[in-house]
């Protein structure tokens, strides 16, 4: 149940903002994280001569 | 003894293996830590405390803006400590944590300043005005903004970090001028009133949310850290044995 508020627009549009950006900190981390493990894993392979987990052969 | 034992698990800090094995097993706590704390505190704010008898719901605003600005405050001067290690010590996993504390620390003043603005409209009939303390928190801002920018424009990353490091330590003497400004300069911003020792103009009913929310943001701002700390040392140790000894066996 969503409370009625005074000023609901100023209230729930500053709630949204700060929802926002504490949801970029969450993700993005975790985002890079994956980005970074996907580049190692192909240097890895690379470097190995293994291209059997290559998904793009 | 004991001080002995205290140094030593400081400088075993500086070990990337580690760290990174700190960073991995303390995040996912930090990160329920801040799910519990922000859920208790959201329902206080939102269902729980009363309305403001001269504000009505427009305070319930502060519940985000109150403990941001204090994070944005509070992860400078944490940012800074890391930043005298790495420049006395030259350790390499401070010098990460504190590059990686400036882009949360300017999302915390982003924050500050966007919901504050928000409030200031219904409440001082507008947006922004030049005074003393929203200045100096967009100051803020920006002197986060260049730390990240200066670290960024370096190839060599350690280089960049010392170079930010200093830029961080001038930067400081923004923090006092953020939290005396109330008190040196007449503001439209309201003076210190909220205080959990000793006398305080908030009412105790209203307290509860906002020390949940402080929780949760302190939490916030330390699981971010380390999440990020780990996926720069990820990024610079990439080509090195043992992280892709780590990753290897993972991915």
């Amino acid at each position: 149940m969503i409370p009625q508020f005074e000023f609901a627009v100023f209230v729930w549009t500053s709630y949204a903002i700060f929802a926002i950006i504490v949801a970029w900190q969450i993700f993005q981390p975790i985002l890079r994280r994956r980005r970074l493990e996907a580049e190692i894993r192909e240097e890895l392979a690379l470097s190995q001569g293994e291209y059997s987990n290559d998904p793009h052969p | 003894m004991i001080w002995q034992k205290i140094k030593v698990g400081f400088h075993k800090l500086g070990s990337p293996p580690i760290f990174y094995r700190l960073c991995q097993v303390l995040s996912p706590w930090l990160w329920a830590g801040f799910a519990v704390s922000l859920v208790i505190g959201l329902y206080y704010a939102l269902y729980v405390v009363p309305p403001d008898y001269q504000q009505s719901d427009s305070f319930r605003i502060l519940y985000i803006h109150v403990p941001s600005a204090w994070q944005a405050m509070a992860g400078y001067l944490v940012m800074s400590i890391l930043a005298v290690i790495a420049l006395v010590w030259r350790i390499r996993t401070t010098e990460i944590m504190a590059m990686a504390a400036a882009p949360i620390g300017a999302a915390f003043t982003v924050i500050c300043l966007a919901t504050g603005s928000i409030w200031g409209r219904p409440m001082w009939g507008t947006f922004w005005a030049w005074d003393a303390r929203l200045t100096s928190m967009l100051v803020l801002l920006f002197i986060y903004l260049g730390i990240m920018g200066l670290y960024a424009a370096f190839e060599d990353k350690r280089k960049g970090a010392r170079v930010a490091c200093i830029l961080i330590l001038v930067g400081l003497v923004n923090i006092p001028i953020i939290h005396f400004s109330v008190e040196w300069w007449t503001t439209l911003h309201q003076g210190r009133g909220i205080s959990f020792v000793g006398e305080s103009t908030m009412d105790a009913s209203m307290k509860p949310p906002l020390i949940w929310m402080i929780v949760a943001t302190k939490l916030l701002f330390t699981a971010a850290l380390l999440d990020r700390s780990r996926n720069e040392l990820i990024d610079q140790d990439r080509r090195k044995g043992w992280i892709r000894r780590k990753l290897g066996a993972s991915v």
